[in-house]
């Protein structure tokens, strides 16, 4: 399609604005690093025993994770995709809803659960759980980021040819024979890249090592840096400077293992019609499967949330009985703590505005990828998948680096609400892209040419073809951004300050220092979780059912 | 090699009869084709031959051995009914070479190594894929892929081989030639064969008898020669004129 020089202009300018701003912040934390790394002080960071700890501990509990995690989400894939499990697109989504609640609420859950001095399970019980520890953690970790991998492998598995693994039951192979020689090696392609996602995931994880690990003194890069950076002295930003671009280099490692894995184990095994898959009759074991994936239901989803429910509702926290239940945390948080307005609002008005602003940034970033014949603009998607791949706190101190000088001498961002919004527009921009990218892409040109015959101009051609056509991918993608935002935690907290409080670092706040009573964070975190669950139902619903769990 | 019996076997999805009952014996070593415009319920019966599909009532007999029964509660799943079947798809294992692809269903059956490279090299021979064992299926064109696909369905010397299509996605001369060839493979071998196709050409040309099938009901059956001369109903006669 030819576009005018005026437009391709716009859009070039457009797509320049997104790749500098993506770009800059790397810039400042590299050049931060190689000024501020002699050899004493490097000495000194790798030479310390807590970093080396830190690096290590990291390594253990992201491996751990994913290790649990693929365990978890292997068999359960399974049975919704390929089993005749009655209600499986029910218990399929149920078991994907963790994905869209944030990990640090699972953590406060199961803190309230399974800490050591009044966690609900062991007054209720009598058992001697600890949630702060390694082990409280990998489990934390793991019941959110199995998400990851049941979702990569359903959707793979229930695009796959069905013929290929009848062929093998008809070759004489029993149900986990095929699954073992045909599809698992069918779907590595899938499986591998979730398990690097949640991989990725948990060596940037901030939330839950920072509740968990706090308390049961377990430092992660991720908490380290967020510490050294909290010193606020010139060594502690040289130091946070230095051990980010260790988890910036463990995120870029494990991305390049990850495409020289795929490059190796990829097939061609979409079959475009999905028939009927042939489904495996678990007979006598239904029941039992049943019984099973209740209990893991409950333990995943229901006990946290329960839990939550109880905080947020208890006089004395620990304590399960009907007298103990008010409404007493709920009126605190709404009318006596004055950050949480401020919170709510903050919230709300940067993640819509980030929303807004990645949906018409995104759409002319797809249109140019698109419908331009500009070769090079193709690379922008490189620029948007970097900030997203590249640990938060990692970006939130390189933003800091990059923006609390004065811009142009006249202001700094640091400290303002702007630069919290600047994290979220890089960080989350590669999702409304994702989504624009997939619709767009099934907008035949000859449509636009039509309407260019007809005498519609650029302008026009948006209003009465793009936004008619695109209308259900544009709110999903609105809403795609909107949820991370709204409940974001770990760039949050490195860059927010007395007025900048968000949902999630107010929560942070009142579950790690103050709020002596407790039940306020657990407030907090049913506002988010009803929030996002409702979302998520909506965002289902209009897009009708291609987002969403 | 060996029978397969249909006794008024039917097919519902919820209240959708798809296959409404009917008696079918296909003997020893004959050619049968399911011919019939698409969704008229060819395929539901081949895949509830191979059990991928379970009939609602009626019972199934493959080599005079009851496989499928509702009212006897008998059901033989897939794996342990020996068929072989040639998909529409191919359905060729990318991430196996052709070698394993076809030694497959042997190695199921723990056949000696010795005896698996015999016999896959055999069988390769009567599909013309001599050589090319080492070849991965991407580095394959679509005849060759269905070659494959033959000779692992007939490897293992199944008590029938099921055809689904099998030449729906080859350009114009290459299904010519694959018409023949499966014929004179099958006459060769002397195995059982159940054939699915909506194309009259193919049914017509390499069938010993054809089951001509419309909405679930079956029209008519009979040779090819019959069915030309005699043609049961209208549907019949409309739908084989085409051909002519």
């Amino acid at each position: 399609m030819r576009l005018s020089f005026r437009i391709n202009f716009f859009l070039i300018f457009i797509c320049g604005a997104v790749v500098a701003l993506s770009f800059s912040p790397f810039f400042s934390l590299f050049k931060q690093v190689v000024v501020a790394s002699n050899p004493s002080v490097l000495k000194k960071v790798f030479s310390s025993s807590s970093t080396i700890l830190a690096i290590k501990t990291t390594l253990i509990v992201s491996l751990t994770t994913v290790l649990l995690s693929t365990l978890i989400a292997i068999p359960l894939g399974w049975i919704f995709s390929r089993s005749d499990l009655k209600g499986r697109e029910s218990w399929k989504t149920l078991f994907s809803l963790p994905y869209a609640i944030p990990p640090y609420i699972g953590a406060i859950a199961w803190i309230m659960l399974a800490n050591p001095t009044n966690g609900i399970l062991n007054n209720l019980f009598g058992l001697s759980f600890n949630i702060y520890t390694l082990t409280g953690l990998i489990w934390v970790m793991s019941s959110f980021f199995y998400t990851f991998i049941l979702l990569n492998i359903t959707n793979l598995l229930s695009q796959m040819d069905p013929s290929l693994e009848e062929a093998a039951r008809l070759s004489g192979a029993g149900p986990f024979r095929v699954f073992r020689e045909i599809t698992l090696p069918l779907i590595r392609p899938g499986l591998i890249s979730g398990m690097v996602l949640v991989f990725l995931s948990s060596s940037a994880s901030f939330g839950v090592p920072a509740l968990i690990g706090g308390p049961g003194r377990i430092f992660l890069l991720t908490t380290k840096i967020y510490t050294y950076q909290k010193m606020g002295s010139f060594m502690g930003i040289n130091y946070a400077s230095i051990l980010s671009i260790v988890l910036f280099f463990v995120a870029i490692i494990s991305l390049v293992i990850n495409s020289f894995l795929l490059r190796k184990n990829s097939f061609g095994v979409v079959s475009g019609k999905s028939s009927r898959a042939n489904l495996f009759a678990l007979k006598k074991k239904a029941p039992l499967i049943q019984v099973i994936l209740f209990i893991g239901l409950f333990v995943l989803l229901i006990l946290p949330i329960f839990g939550i429910l109880l905080s947020a509702l208890a006089k004395v926290q620990g304590v399960v009985s009907l007298n103990n239940l008010t409404f007493q945390n709920f009126y605190k948080v709404f009318f006596e703590i004055s950050e949480f307005s401020v919170a709510v609002k903050n919230s709300l008005m940067v993640a819509s505005a980030v929303a807004s602003l990645s949906v018409l940034v995104g759409f002319f970033v797809v249109y140019a990828q698109q419908k331009t014949r500009i070769k090079f603009l193709k690379m922008t998607d490189l620029f948007i998948s970097l900030p997203y791949a590249t640990p938060g706190t990692v970006l939130s101190l390189a933003l800091i680096l990059a923006f609390s000088g004065r811009i142009f001498g006249i202001i700094s961002l640091y400290n303002t609400i702007a630069l919290i919004g600047i994290a979220y527009f890089i960080k989350y921009l590669s999702f409304s892209v994702r989504a624009l990218q997939s619709s767009i892409v099934q907008i035949d040109n000859s449509l636009l040419e039509a309407a260019q015959v007809s005498g519609a101009g650029f302008i026009k051609r948006i209003f009465s073809i793009w936004l008619p056509l695109l209308k259900p991918a544009l709110i999903s993608s609105w809403f795609l951004v909107f949820m991370p935002c709204v409940s974001e935690l770990t760039m949050t907290i490195l860059l927010t300050g007395p007025g900048l409080e968000t949902l999630g670092t107010l929560l942070f706040q009142l579950q790690n220092y103050g709020d002596a009573s407790g039940g306020g964070a657990a407030v907090l975190g049913l506002i988010i979780i009803t929030m996002v669950l409702f979302i998520n139902y909506f965002v289902k619903f209009i897009s009708k059912g291609k987002y969403g769990l | 090699m060996s029978t397969v019996e249909f006794k008024h076997i039917k097919k519902s999805y919820g209240d959708v009869e798809v296959v409404k009952g009917f008696d079918l014996r296909v003997n020893d070593g004959e050619f049968v084709s399911f011919l019939g415009p698409s969704g008229c319920g060819k395929t539901t019966c081949l895949r509830m031959i191979a059990g991928l599909e379970e009939n609602t009532s009626g019972e199934l007999y493959i080599g005079g051995e009851l496989v499928s029964s509702p009212e006897q509660k008998v059901y033989i799943s897939p794996e342990q009914r020996n068929v072989g079947m040639v998909f529409q798809s191919y359905a060729v294992w990318p991430h196996m070479n052709v070698f394993n692809n076809i030694a497959y269903p042997l190695k199921i059956q723990k056949v000696l190594k010795r005896d698996i490279k015999s016999r896959v090299e055999e069988i390769m021979d009567v599909v013309e894929l001599s050589g090319l064992g080492e070849r991965m299926p991407n580095q394959l064109s679509g005849g060759q892929q269905q070659r494959v696909a033959l000779a692992r369905g007939l490897v293992a010397s199944p008590r029938v081989l099921l055809l689904d299509e099998p030449l729906s996605n080859l350009d114009a001369k290459l299904r010519d030639k694959m018409r023949i060839d499966i014929r004179d493979i099958q006459q060769k071998l002397g195995f059982t064969c159940v054939y699915v196709t909506h194309d009259q050409l193919e049914a017509f040309t390499m069938s010993d008898r054809i089951l001509i099938m419309n909405q679930g009901v079956v029209q008519q059956v009979g040779t090819p020669e019959e069915i030309r001369q005699n043609p049961a109903n209208e549907f019949v006669r409309e739908f084989i004129k085409k051909s002519h």
